[in-house]
Formats: structure tokens, C-alpha cells, sequence
């Protein structure tokens, strides 16, 4: 009786310290999850970026449109400033983009200047899903992970074409910013902590709707970046891939790039 | 003038002259666009026409500085076009030969431009009606097609911290180009003239004073705002028929019809907000004149945008509070108030269209515009669509009912 006694004191001490490992384990995953996006973007903050983008589209039917920017960039992430500016085809050229970071973790502040127009319309940051002149990318998915929107739980490992992973899922807080998807999954480079590939559910979507996969990746004045990026709308069945070139790093802007002022100059950069 | 067909050499030349420049940027389009009208009647103008444009722009940087020109050329089968040097726009009918950009900009300091020559200026939506923009001249050639004509102009423009200005003097009026008066695209309403009556509309020389304009803009979070005011020649025409000079000839009485331009003063209001999904505007705005015709008006705007996915929905009210002199309809720049237009823009794989419903809300007459663009390649474009203007004909809208159209265009661009 007595023995019995103590095996189910043991029992119970066992259950108690399994289910106290599981619970630490999963605040240990979650806490990981966090701390790898923050060292990947203490990794691969820089002050500035910019180069040339050529794009093309190709549609579910196979149809294949190309396209040319040049994107600048100040900042990163959280605290990013972008301008885009195509280059081609004529029908494109000249439009811009600009979108500035906010802070409170609220959506940026986007613009898109249309040269038919000759002036800038804002794009509500509620309603960022539209395609982003005529590719595969939204209006969000021009922004750049910032992991502080998000809650992030590690989910294991993976290899990604022959580079071992992390697979992080990221929901979107929705506290000051709202994202048009439900969930993300982020495969980070285990070795350099570089991005390698993003799922994007839609909310109440349990297959992901479009895939983005970066790869070519190549150290640029000290910097890993991937050469190669490719957004997949999956539902489409249609592609857009942007071979950067012309990359820079940490150059100075001139003063007012970032501004509406700039936006709005025609045949400006 | 210049006869037709060297006129043609001519402009393939001047319009193919910039391919041999070695420095700067090429860009521009050819296009054939054909044009038929659903009012068949023998006689009754033409039953349809074709419209050939050729279209090259030359850009030019050199750091900061920037220096663009752009030439079209058009050949319309109508006819009613007449080669002519007309730089500023200002004859009585569209030239085949136009310079839409001849501009120079450059930096004044970090924040500040100064851009002078000829160019166009934007201060409303497509497809929506803002009073700050709805005055800018307007090429009615083609009354459906809300072509902008660019000005002479100097524009300051800079910013500092979250607040925009600009400054504009346009030396030179550029005046509205308005259709031949009586024909199909003639905004005049019914029981204007006594039946077998023609107009007879001689070249009149507009003001040479131009206006001059001030905006100011700021932008705080979810909100824009601005202010602006403009004082100088209002661009669109002031019709004056003369019965007294009514001749008679064979066919009938020839009216002669005299234009002319009043001083306009304005200023008004802007206000933009994001919410939620939306984004809306509302605009005000006085503009007071001291001529006996155009008179005092009291406008006002509200709108609300929407993107759904690809395609994007705008709902436009305006309308003035102030009824002026003269019928609406010839006053142009607010002849379709008070209004509401709906406005729907999708882009698709394929290309892009769009739906336009406006309706007048004095007479009820209205107009549908459909426009669905195939892009073939990356160069290569196909536009189809329709104009199809319904209602009283006493309206805006209702009097162009002759006018319904439709039209198909194929574009090359580079």
C-alpha cells in the first residue's frame, strides 16, 4: 500500500515536471522565434538600400509581361522609408511609390503617384490587397517583415534547398496595424539568418495563398542579399520574379527622397 | 496654314528628329483609333471618323536638373483639324502638329523646384469633379475624352516638415478648346438656334493674361488637408451669340458667335481622410466673378474611394449652391453640376477597365462610359469601349445623345 503510495506520488511528480518542461519548452520556442527575427534584422538592418529591379510577370496561361524599377530605401522594417519608381514598360513609367513606416507599429503611410494623373493617391492602409501595378505583390507584401507586428512561435526546422531552416509563424497582432493576411510562415536561413521563403494565408485560409522565395544570395559591401526574388500567387497560378541589380548599400539619399514632393516629380527618382 | 500633305511629311520628320538624338530618354506611342456613331442618320455629320496620333517624348537629366519636351501629331479624318503654329494652344481648332512638354526644372535648394515652360498640371481625381482642378483647359474635341491641354507656366513647389506648397503663373491664357458649335460634340442644347441655322465662330484672340495659383497641402497621419486660391482669366470660353449680326444666305441663318473671358477669382478648400478601408474627400470652394454671364458660384465636392482586391470604386457629389446667369451647359468647367459620378476601375491579368456612370441631377440625363484595354505585350495595346450619353436633351449630358459612340484603338508604345 505504501509502495504504491509513493509510485503514484512519483507518478504525479513526473506528470507535474513533464507538463513543466512542455510549458518551458514552448516559452523557450516562442522566446527563440523572437529572438532569431530580432538577430536577423539586427543582421541585416542597414541604413539604406537601393537598386535596380527588373521584373517579370507571367500569368497562369503563360503570358509574360516585363517590367523595371529602381527602389530606394531608407531604414529598415519597422522604421523603413521606400520609393519605388518604374522604369518600364512606357505604359508604367514614371509611376511611384512611396511608402513611409509609422510609428506604433501602425500600417505605413502609402502613396502611389500615377504620371497620367500628375498626382499622388493614397492607398488606404486598410485596404492594401490590390495588386501592386499589375504583379504579383500586394501593397503589404511591398513592405518589408517587421516581426514586432506579429506574434512569432517557432515550429521546427526545415531544409529549404539544402540550407537548414528555421519555420517560424507569424500572426499579425492587429493591434495598430492590419495585415490582409492571417498568418505568415518564415523559413530563416539557419546559418545567416536570412529570409529565405514566406507563405502568406490568407485569414481563414489554411493553404497558403501566395508563396515569396528569395534566393541567388550574394554578399554585397559586407551585406547578404538575395538577387533573386520571386512572389507566387498560388491561387493565380501566375508568378512575378524581380532579379535586383545595381545593389547599394548604406549611400546616402539625398534630402527629401523620402517626401511627397518627391513623389510627385515628374521623371524624378 | 499649311497644306495637307507636306504637312504630313512635316510631322513625321519634326516627330521622328529626336530618334536621332544620342543623349536623353525616348519614349512615346503610335496609335490608330476608329470611332463610330451610334446616330446613323444620313447627314447628320460624319457616321464615324478615324483618328491617327503619333506621340514622342525626349527627357533629359543632368543631376537634378531635368529638361523634357514632347511633340504629338495627329491626323483626324474629319478634317477639322488645321495645321497651324499654335504653341500655347489658343486657335479655334486643334493643330496636327502639338507641343505637350517643353519643360525645365531644377532645384532651387533640397526642398524647393522651380519648373517653367509648357506642361500640364493635375489638381483633382480621374474620373471624379474637383472644383480646384475642374477649371484647368480642356481639349473637347472629343467631348468624352476629358483631355487636359498643358500650359505655359512657371511653378515653384517645395515643402517643409509635413506641409507642401505650390505656386503657379500660367503668363498666357490657354483657352478651352471647345467642338465645332452646332455639330454633334457642340455642348449646346436643344432649341438654341431656329432649325436651318448655322454658327459662324471666328478666331478670336484670347487674353494674353493667364491666372496664377497658390496650394498649399499638408498632410498629418490619416488626414490631408489644403488650401488654394487662384485670381486671373478664367480659361473657359463665354459665348456670345449675335442674332443681331444674323446673316442670311442660301442655306438659311448664319449666327455669328463671338468668345470671350472673364476674370475669375477663387479659393477654396480640400479635406481627405482614411477610414477604415476608405478613403474620403470633401472640397469647397467660391469662385467670384464680376461678369454678367458667368456670375458667382459656391461649389462643392464630397467623395468616397474604395479598393476591392484589383479594382477600385469612386463615388463622386457636386454641385453648386449658386444657380448662375446663363444655362449650365455653357459654362464648361461646371456645366455638369450639380452631379454624381460613379467610377469603377479594375485592373486583370489581361489589361485593365473601367465603368463610369455620371448623371446630372437637374435634368436627369446622364452618361455610361465602358472602356476594357488588352494588352497584347508590353508594347502592344488594344482599347475598345463606348460613350453613351442618354437623357433630356437640355441637360449636359442629354444634349450630347447624337454623340454616342463607340470605338476601338490599337496602340504601340516604346
Amino acid at each position: 500500500m505504501y509502495t504504491t503510495g509513493k509510485i503514484r506520488i512519483s507518478l504525479l511528480r513526473l506528470a507535474m515536471a513533464a507538463l513543466l518542461v512542455m510549458l518551458c519548452t514552448g516559452l523557450v520556442l516562442a522566446a527563440d522565434a523572437r529572438s532569431i527575427l530580432k538577430e536577423s534584422e539586427n543582421r541585416h538592418r542597414t541604413k539604406t538600400q537601393q537598386y535596380a529591379g527588373d521584373l517579370t510577370v507571367v500569368n497562369k496561361n503563360g503570358k509574360i509581361r516585363k517590367k523595371g524599377w529602381k527602389s530606394f530605401r531608407e531604414g529598415y522594417a519597422g522604421d523603413a522609408k521606400n520609393l519605388i519608381r518604374f522604369t518600364d514598360p512606357p505604359e508604367v513609367k514614371g509611376v511611384g511609390f512611396l511608402s513611409l513606416a509609422r510609428p506604433g507599429g501602425q500600417n505605413p503611410d502609402q502613396w502611389l503617384y500615377l504620371p497620367s494623373m500628375k498626382r499622388e493617391r493614397r492607398i488606404a492602409a486598410q485596404d492594401r490587397d490590390g495588386s501592386f501595378v499589375g504583379t504579383d505583390f500586394n501593397y503589404e507584401d511591398m513592405e518589408e517583415f517587421d516581426h514586432e507586428k506579429y506574434s512569432v512561435a517557432l515550429q521546427g526546422e526545415q531544409t529549404i534547398d539544402g540550407n537548414p531552416c528555421f519555420v517560424i509563424a507569424a500572426t499579425p497582432l492587429e493591434k495598430g496595424a492590419k495585415s490582409v493576411y492571417g498568418k505568415k510562415i518564415l523559413f530563416v536561413r539557419k546559418d545567416n539568418l536570412y529570409l529565405l521563403r514566406e507563405d502568406l494565408y490568407r485569414k481563414a485560409d489554411k493553404e497558403p495563398v501566395k508563396r515569396m522565395i528569395l534566393s541567388d544570395l550574394q554578399q554585397i559591401d559586407g551585406h547578404w542579399v538575395a538577387r533573386k526574388m520571386e512572389m507566387n500567387d498560388l491561387k493565380k497560378g501566375s508568378k512575378t520574379t524581380v532579379l535586383l541589380k545595381e545593389i547599394s548599400f548604406n549611400r546616402l539619399h539625398p534630402a527629401g527622397r523620402f517626401t511627397l514632393q518627391n513623389l510627385n516629380r515628374e521623371g524624378g527618382g | 496654314m499649311i497644306s495637307a500633305c507636306p504637312a504630313r511629311y512635316l510631322l513625321a520628320l519634326l516627330l521622328l528628329a529626336p530618334l536621332t538624338a544620342h543623349a536623353g530618354e525616348l519614349s512615346g506611342y503610335a496609335e490608330v483609333k476608329g470611332t463610330a456613331y451610334a446616330d446613323q442618320r444620313p447627314g447628320r455629320d460624319r457616321l464615324g471618323f478615324g483618328w491617327g496620333t503619333l506621340f514622342t517624348r525626349w527627357e533629359e537629366k543632368k543631376g537634378d536638373i531635368q529638361l523634357t519636351a514632347s511633340l504629338r501629331g495627329e491626323e483626324i479624318t474629319t478634317g477639322e483639324s488645321e495645321l497651324a503654329f499654335d504653341p500655347a494652344d489658343r486657335k479655334l481648332r486643334r493643330s496636327p502638329l502639338s507641343l505637350r512638354d517643353f519643360w525645365l526644372r531644377m532645384p532651387l535648394g533640397p526642398s524647393d523646384d522651380l519648373q517653367l515652360g509648357r506642361f500640364q498640371l493635375g489638381w483633382g481625381k480621374t474620373d471624379g469633379y474637383s472644383p480646384a482642378d475642374a477649371f484647368l483647359p480642356r481639349d473637347l474635341t472629343d467631348p468624352f475624352a476629358d483631355e487636359k491641354i498643358p500650359l505655359w507656366a512657371v511653378r515653384l513647389n517645395g515643402y517643409t516638415g509635413a506641409f507642401r506648397y505650390e505656386a503657379v503663373a500660367a503668363p498666357v491664357t490657354t483657352p478651352w478648346r471647345l467642338p465645332r458649335l452646332g455639330g454633334r460634340n457642340a455642348p449646346l442644347g436643344a432649341g438654341s438656334l431656329p432649325p436651318g441655322s448655322a454658327l459662324d465662330e471666328s478666331e478670336t484672340s484670347p487674353p494674353t493674361a493667364g491666372f496664377a495659383a497658390v496650394r498649399l497641402l499638408a498632410a498629418f497621419g490619416d488626414w490631408d488637408l489644403g488650401v488654394w486660391g487662384r485670381a486671373g482669366v478664367r480659361p473657359a470660353p463665354l459665348l456670345e451669340f449675335r442674332p443681331d449680326r444674323a446673316t442670311l444666305t442660301a442655306t438659311g441663318v448664319t449666327v455669328p458667335v463671338k468668345r470671350r473671358y472673364a476674370r475669375e477669382e477663387a479659393a477654396g478648400l480640400e479635406f481627405s481622410r482614411v477610414l477604415g478601408s476608405w478613403v474620403l474627400r470633401a472640397e469647397g470652394a467660391a469662385l467670384f466673378s464680376r461678369d454678367r454671364d458667368l456670375g458667382n458660384a459656391l461649389i462643392g465636392a464630397v467623395s468616397a474611394e474604395k479598393h476591392f482586391g484589383d479594382g477600385t470604386l469612386l463615388v463622386t457629389l457636386a454641385g453648386n449652391a449658386i444657380t448662375p446667369p446663363v444655362d449650365a451647359v455653357r459654362l464648361y468647367d461646371r456645366a455638369i453640376l450639380p452631379v454624381l459620378i460613379a467610377a469603377w476601375n479594375r485592373t486583370e491579368e489581361w489589361g485593365e477597365w473601367k465603368l463610369v456612370w455620371s448623371t446630372g441631377l437637374t435634368h436627369g440625363d446622364g452618361l455610361f462610359k465602358a472602356e476594357a484595354g488588352y494588352t497584347l505585350s508590353d508594347v502592344w495595346k488594344v482599347t475598345i469601349g463606348g460613350d453613351l450619353p442618354y437623357g433630356a436633351e437640355e441637360g449636359p449630358f442629354g444634349a450630347l445623345t447624337t454623340a454616342r459612340q463607340v470605338y476601338a484603338a490599337l496602340r504601340r508604345s516604346w
